[in-house]
């Protein structure tokens, strides 16, 4: 190794604790985007697989539009020349004991051998042990079924175990292997039609077809046929805002993280400037120097960028698990499998870590590769150039916010762009960090020399004189507290609007059946309607169709209920709106207005059991339930349409002119429980889904601390690189007269106004970011509408952040003065 | 037979061990009974042999165990054909006759001479729990490329009276089907099976007459034509089939008896001549072929257990060139000794048909194949005399691998195989085609264990 | 004889344009092989800025140098490292040393950019500054003296032709300075190496055979040794 090189890589030896915070830094910085990239990728690739999985060998699926589908038609199938093979699913879900909701497919296993060899291979090998109790119990009881072998582990299940459902006590005879994500049960398909109330009819059927066209020409009408590619499209389409989520938020991690790499890599070349001036003295080429400087980049890349893959792959195992239970909670049941360790994430986290680096010491280095050599070797200088230079420095970021405001426009085009938009507004902001750190700078003297007196002041003098440094862990700093405050501040204006729409749309005193796993008989319907002091109820069906190639939602209700007993948050008019919906026209939802450009007046066109059906489109409501976009209709419309009767749950509204209103709900919550149907009251629903809710965001909460975390690093090895640089200064402050103690309180007070200045200015920055998530990246990527609402909390929780962080990075810094007491001198090394 | 070969059938005769708490009535099934196969168990197992052709392993003790199936099978093949015997079982099946023995007193056995109807007994007896339809035949094209196809149906009878009838999917039967194809010329040999329960249009068998289906493979008789219809993507049969001999009823009177016990029987009788019209498409062939030629139709039904000491069986149906039929039929018991009782039926050209002792039957065996795939050795090449028949025939498969793995459901193997050949009968000199089945070669037990 | 450095009307100012005070002035000076000299004048006369220009580490806002008859402005940056590499050699009143490598490696680097890594020579080197002995040392485990002597070593190893030397004794005690001074000349004559030093300490004199004083951006005339400087 040449002699230069090996000088440069002695200082990490050097500045053990430095390094460690750099390397900490880095590896944080990769670990989070490697950690978030991880769980999205299991997430998405244990979903691609259940769905590979359940689709086994079928080419295609036949399904109605809407609801079940007769069984009969397997007769016709048969018949059919194209059909290779078939197998009819009955797809369902039950809950478990600890409410989590688990697919439930009826299969009949002699047919499925076909189309899901693994399974019924699986199936009958279990017959073949278990065969000498009850050799067809898994037909003949119709409790009987098989649980995927991961599900069955979990929850402790052999056969013969007994399986607490919402549908009451499932007997397992079994288990198979399964390997995607999703557990499954599975049951006999007659067991399954009978516990879900299906007789006569199946979800959909799985078909191996060998000539797409003949058989689409005998079958197109009344009849959704789907090939496997278009059903792996539907499916993705339903992850893709959450896909989209995920993406950004790694992304956000990685912004994080290169701002602290940048820092890092920055302090690396700023310190060894005298260095590099000496070498250039002794007749060292710029590249050689410049290689010398790589070489300790790269090192520190490769390192910290191998530590953050190990750290990233950990942190996926969290990460994993909320994801999945997120994606449970949105869209089906999915138990993500964190992704095995590889090599590859070992590559990846290093080339994370080495081009971050690169990128941070990138200007750095061309400034010191344009330096005569003299002025190099003076080594540190004061920064200088002030405010003409923060001046300049922020002209630039003023135009890159152009730029970001360009691309926010511009988002319509794709999310991506606003994704885009924000981050290069996020830089852009972060380049007025030293014009704020002027502007605060008589403002935190007068407050610090208050309350900390000399070494509070000259705290203040010491960041605005070392700005160069402390301008960009403050800019790291406070681009991660305006992620957190913006995340927030939109989290809570989320919450607030679906609050706000829960209170207008749901009002019903009672709701029966909300989970999704039972249907509501209609007889039940009916008797419900002649309990006394009922007054209204209102007959919720929800299924996904598709429109435009790509699925949506129909939800089927009483219109006239509705407008008697609720106040939709309609974009324009009132429940006169409703009046049309009883003829038979449709209100959509604010998103799949936006996301299909469909206007009020607008016709959508529906394919329907007897032929496509055009709803005229007579309002847009407010709506947050899908982003997929939903159509709102009569019951009595949809009936019509789609031949399907199936009412999913019950809004039961009690007369107010009835005297005796508990009596009501106590009546109609009884006879529901002598049906077995789930109830819960209206706050019971609005907490349920505020729970949703929060369950959804886990994951961007767990980001916000990952960011956080990060920036932490950011603050901590900002400080500690003052502290290194400015032993000297240490010195002739003792020489001044200084304690150690007031030296160390120096410090702390650099860190917290560091800190500060970072808070301070994240909340401006914080409240724009929230501002453009909600009206640019919410919008895009879901299509609705939330209306900013100011909540303290977000902001209060980045003070704290902010000041308990820059206290914690300012900790080992202080504890170093402590101990170098002794040394301090004014001598150089 | 290879260690895991052992542990399979470990595996089965636990899986069979509650087979022994079965009606211990069984005996085997074509010991005793004059013709091709016996009571209804037998007929299952016939039918295995047949279609999954499972067997033996029955019932009787489990703790005599493997090693004794074993063991007595190589003493068979040493004294006999040197051919390995392994317990074949189809599982589903044999899972089915021991839920079966539960309620087995509800089926009706199959006790004293039947009054026959034709055509109403092609169709279903449901009120017995075996039955089984079951066609084989040699076919040729126009160019003369020789073809064998077989095509089976079974019901196999779960309860009596399903749980819940107004639900389509109630399980009273479990259908089965095979489905082969030779092609001597391409030299190519194709398989297929399936098993369905009745369900929704799924599978069916008409009481009033032939009429069965499993999903999209059927056999139905209108007047006297039977239609035989099967696809399995590129491979289809389409065959109208009529017969040319009334129905041969075997034993007394088609009461085929198995044991000693009442019921230890089966109802069965053939069509031994059907004029075979249609055609057939392969993966080779692509288009659907014409072909033309004579195919072989058994009905057999019952409701017993079938108990077993026997290894397996070889069993034949010849048509000789001079218009006579021949069924002839070999029980190798586990002690490799042949069953005495293993019989034939010589059926004249005028459809007269008689009874064959095994003293009037000798077969020589007179070549084996070897089955890369199962590692089985089965017999290849036979010489078979009836002096009282007049008879003297050496047949020889189309082609050497007929042998069908059925991995799915069953994990059975077994041979089925178009064969043909030439000899004499009654001092003219004939050809001869036909089918040959042999059970009990090869013991591999699919990969479903 | 051409003289191994010649300045002439060398102007230098500091900032972006040629406002204020420039720290030299029309310098001229010429300098011949072998010679010692002593450049003295106050602090911001311009000393370390002349000697920064002729050690091609920064660059005149005007005038011309040559060392060794090569105009190092025509050199390019490529041809001012060359010689910086094997022509020149630079000793700093702070050392410079770089404080991650040992003396001897500090010697050894001189040695590897100059493209002759020969370790016995940068042992050699040590021994005749009177290290021997102390190779292995880091510059925090040496006195400044010996930190110096590390840099005289460094400078001398690659035998360079010119040694130029910024306030050399300026850190260190008088006889301390002295010792250093003496080892350097000594150095110096024996190799036949020009020397200039940048210096307030009169002792420098005794060493001289040129003195050179600077004031205000320009150097004056030589003046007797005896006299005081500032």
């Amino acid at each position: 190794m040449k002699i230069v090189t090996k000088a440069f890589l002695r200082y990490l030896l050097r500045r053990r604790s430095l390094s460690v915070l750099q390397l900490l830094g880095i590896a944080c910085g990769v670990a989070a985007v490697i950690g978030m990239g991880l769980s999205a990728q299991s997430a998405l690739s244990s979903f691609s697989k259940a769905v590979e999985f359940l689709r086994g060998s079928s080419t295609h699926l036949i399904e109605r539009p809407a609801g079940p589908i007769d069984e009969m038609v397997l007769a016709e199938l048969i018949r059919d020349p194209s059909v290779d093979f078939f197998a009819p699913v009955v797809d369902r879900r039950v809950r478990l004991a600890d409410s989590e909701a688990v697919r439930v497919l009826g299969i009949d296993p002699f047919l499925d051998r076909v189309v899901r060899p693994e399974i019924s291979s699986a199936y009958f090998a279990e017959r073949g042990r278990s065969a000498r109790d009850e050799p067809f119990s898994f037909f003949t009881d119709e409790r009987s079924v098989m649980v995927d072998s991961n599900l069955a582990a979990q929850l402790k299940l052999q056969p013969g175990s007994r399986l607490e459902t919402s549908q009451g006590v499932f007997n397992v005879t079994g288990t198979f292997p399964n390997p995607s994500g999703e557990p499954l049960i599975l049951m006999d398909i007659l067991n399954a039609q009978k516990i879900f109330d299906l007789k006569g009819s199946v979800d959909r059927i799985d078909l191996i077809i060998n000539d797409e066209a003949a058989f689409r020409s005998r079958w197109e009408k009344g009849f959704r046929i789907e090939s496997k590619r278009q059903r792996q499209e539907t499916l993705t389409a339903l992850l893709y805002a959450f896909k989209l989520n995920l993406q950004a938020l790694s992304l956000l991690a990685l912004f994080v993280g290169t701002f602290l790499i940048y820092n890092t890599a920055m302090f690396t070349v700023v310190s060894r400037r005298r260095d590099a001036g000496v070498l250039r003295s002794l007749g060292a080429r710029r590249y050689e120097v410049v290689a010398a400087f790589l070489t300790e980049i790269f090192f520190f890349g490769i390192l910290g960028g191998a530590l953050g893959a190990v750290f990233g792959h950990i942190l996926s195992r969290f990460l994993t698990e909320i994801v999945g239970s997120t994606i449970s909670t949105l869209y089906f049941f999915l138990k993500p499998s964190p992704q095995p360790w590889s090599l590859l994430t070992l590559a990846a986290g290093i080339a994370l870590g080495c081009i971050a680096s690169l990128l941070g010491c990138i200007a750095p280095l061309i400034e010191l590769i344009l330096t005569e050599p003299v002025k190099a070797i003076r080594g540190r200088v004061a920064y200088k150039g002030g405010r003409r230079k923060a001046g300049k420095i922020a002209l630039t970021g003023t135009g890159i916010l152009c730029a970001a405001a360009a691309f926010l426009l511009f988002s319509f085009y794709h999310v991506y762009v606003g994704y885009a938009g924000t981050f290069i507004f996020l830089l852009g902001v972060s380049l007025f960090t030293g014009l704020t750190v002027m502007f605060f700078t008589p403002l935190l003297k007068w407050l610090f020399s208050k309350i900390g007196g000399i070494q509070g002041k000259l705290a203040v003098a010491n960041i605005r004189k070392n700005m160069g440094r402390t301008a960009v862990a403050i800019a790291a700093f406070m681009v991660a507290l305006s992620m957190s405050i913006g995340l927030g501040s939109m989290i809570e204006s989320f919450r607030h609007s679906l609050i706000w729409w829960m209170n207008s749309q749901l009002k019903g005193e009672l709701y029966v059946s909300t989970r999704g796993d039972a249907d509501v008989p209609e007889d039940f319907y009916e008797e419900l309607k002649r309990v006394p002091g009922i007054g209204g109820i209102d007959t919720y069906r929800n299924v996904q169709v598709t429109y435009r190639g790509t699925p949506v939602y129909i939800t089927a209700i009483d219109a006239s209920i509705l407008q008697r007993f609720t106040q939709f948050g309609w974009v324009s008019g009132g429940n006169e709106n409703w009046e049309p919906v009883k003829q038979g026209s449709v209100i959509i939802s604010e998103s799949f207005s936006r996301r299909f450009n469909v206007k009020k007046g607008d016709a959508v066109a529906i394919e329907g059991i007897e032929e496509t059906v055009r709803f005229p489109v007579t309002a847009i409501f407010y709506d947050y339930t899908t982003e997929h976009g939903l159509i709102m209709m009569d019951r009595s419309t949809y009936i019509r349409h789609f031949m399907d009767r199936t009412i999913n749950s019950l809004g039961v509204f009690v007369d107010p002119k009835y005297p005796e209103r508990e009596k009501v709900i106590a009546e109609v919550k009884r006879r529901a429980q002598g049906r077995n149907l789930p109830i819960a009251t209206r706050s019971e629903l609005h907490d349920t889904i505020l729970s949703v809710f929060d369950n959804t965001f886990a994951v961007t909460r767990s980001m916000r601390v990952l960011a956080i975390i990060v920036a932490f690093f950011g603050i901590a090895g900002a400080l500690m690189t003052l502290f290194v640089e400015r032993r000297r200064e240490f010195g002739i402050y003792r020489a001044l007269g200084f304690s150690v103690r007031q030296i160390a309180g120096m410090t702390l007070f650099e860190g917290i106004g560091m800190g500060l200045v970072s808070f301070l200015m994240s909340t401006g920055v914080g409240t724009a970011l929230a501002m453009i998530l909600i009206k640019v990246i919410n919008l895009r990527s879901f299509n609705w509408t939330i209306f900013y609402h100011f909540t303290l909390d977000p902001y209060l929780l980045a003070g704290i952040t902010a000041i308990a962080a820059s206290i914690g990075a300012s900790i080992y810094p202080i504890w170093k003065v402590y101990r170098t007491y002794p040394q301090i001198q004014i001598r150089e090394e | 037979m290879s260690k895991k070969a052992k542990n399979d059938e470990l595996n089965l005769n636990t899986l069979l061990a509650p087979v022994s708490g079965c009606p211990a009535q069984t005996r085997s099934f074509r010991s005793s009974g004059s013709n091709r196969s016996g009571s209804a168990s037998e007929l299952l197992l016939t039918q295995m042999n047949k279609l999954p052709r499972l067997t033996t392993v029955r019932p009787g003790r489990p703790d005599t165990g493997t090693r004794a199936h074993d063991k007595s099978g190589i003493k068979y093949e040493a004294s006999s054909a040197k051919n390995l015997c392994r317990i074949l079982v189809l599982l589903i099946l044999a899972v089915l006759f021991c839920a079966a023995s539960v309620s087995g007193a509800d089926w009706k056995q199959a006790i004293g001479e039947r009054a026959w109807s034709f055509p109403g007994d092609h169709g279903s007896h449901p009120e017995y729990r075996t039955e089984w339809w079951y066609f084989t035949g040699n076919l040729s094209d126009k160019d003369g490329n020789r073809y064998g196809y077989q095509l089976t149906f079974f019901r196999h009878g779960i309860e009596k009276t399903p749980k819940d009838p107004g639900n389509l999917w109630s399980i009273r039967d479990i259908y089965l089907a095979h489905f082969t194809v030779t092609d001597a010329a391409g030299k190519r040999f194709w398989y297929n099976e399936r098993v369905s329960r009745k369900g929704p249009g799924l599978a069916f068998s008409d009481t009033k007459g032939l009429n069965v289906w499993v999903l999209n493979w059927s056999a139905r008789m209108v007047r006297s034509t039977i239609r035989l219809t099967a696809r399995q993507k590129d491979l289809e049969v389409d065959l109208e089939l009529v017969p040319q001999k009334p129905p041969v009823l075997h034993g007394r009177k088609g009461l085929s008896k198995k044991g000693p016990g009442e019921g230890q029987s089966s109802y069965y009788y053939s069509f031994t001549d059907l004029r075979t019209t249609g055609t057939i498409r392969t993966p080779l062939s692509k288009q659907p072929v014409r072909v033309t030629g004579t195919s072989w139709f058994d009905q057999e039904f019952g409701s017993n257990q079938l108990s077993t000491d026997q290894a397996g069986w070889d069993w034949f149906s010849l048509h000789l060139s001079d218009g006579r039929d021949l069924m002839v039929y070999f029980l190798r018991r586990k002690d490799g000794t042949i069953e005495q009782a293993s019989s034939g039926t010589i059926v004249e050209k005028n459809g007269a048909s008689r009874h064959l002792r095994l003293s009037d039957i000798t077969v020589d065996i007179l070549g084996q194949w070897k089955s890369p795939k199962s590692g089985g050795t089965y017999p290849a090449r036979w010489r078979i005399r009836i002096p009282p028949a007049g008879i003297d025939l050496t047949i020889s498969p189309y082609i050497p691998d007929q042998e069908l793995i059925t991995e799915g459901s069953t994990g059975v193997t077994y041979w089925e195989g178009a064969i043909g050949g030439s000899g004499t009968s009654m001092g003219q000199g004939v050809t001869s085609e036909g089918y040959v089945e042999l059970t009990g070669y090869a013991g591999t037990i699919g990969g479903i264990f | 004889m051409q003289p191994i450095i010649r300045v002439a009307d060398l102007w230098k100012y500091y900032g972006d344009d040629e406002q204020g005070e420039p720290a030299l002035r029309g310098t001229n000076l010429e300098v011949a092989a072998g010679d010692i000299i002593a450049l003295f004048g106050k602090s911001g006369s311009g000393k370390t800025t002349l000697l920064n220009i002729i050690a091609g580490l920064d660059r005149p806002t005007r005038g011309r140098i040559e060392i060794e008859g090569q105009d190092l402005e025509a050199l390019g940056e490529q041809g001012r490292t060359e010689l910086r590499r094997t022509r020149l050699g630079f000793v700093f009143q702070f050392f410079n040393l770089l404080p991650t490598l040992t003396a001897f490696e500090n010697v050894f680097l001189s040695l590897e950019l100059a493209g002759l890594p020969d370790p016995a020579a940068a042992g050699a080197a040590l021994t005749s500054v009177g290290l021997a002995g102390k190779e292995g040392r880091y510059p925090h485990e040496l006195s400044g003296g010996e930190q110096q002597r590390v840099a005289i070593a460094r400078a001398l190893v690659k035998r360079p032709s010119i040694i130029l030397a910024d306030e050399p004794t300026g850190n260190l005690d008088t006889h301390t300075g002295t010792h250093i001074l003496d080892l350097l000349v000594d150095q110096c004559r024996l190799a036949q190496t020009t020397l200039i030093m940048v210096s307030h300490a009169m002792i420098t004199c005794r060493y001289a055979q040129r003195i050179l004083q600077m004031e205000d951006g320009i150097i004056m005339e030589d003046r007797p040794c005896e006299a005081p400087g500032p």
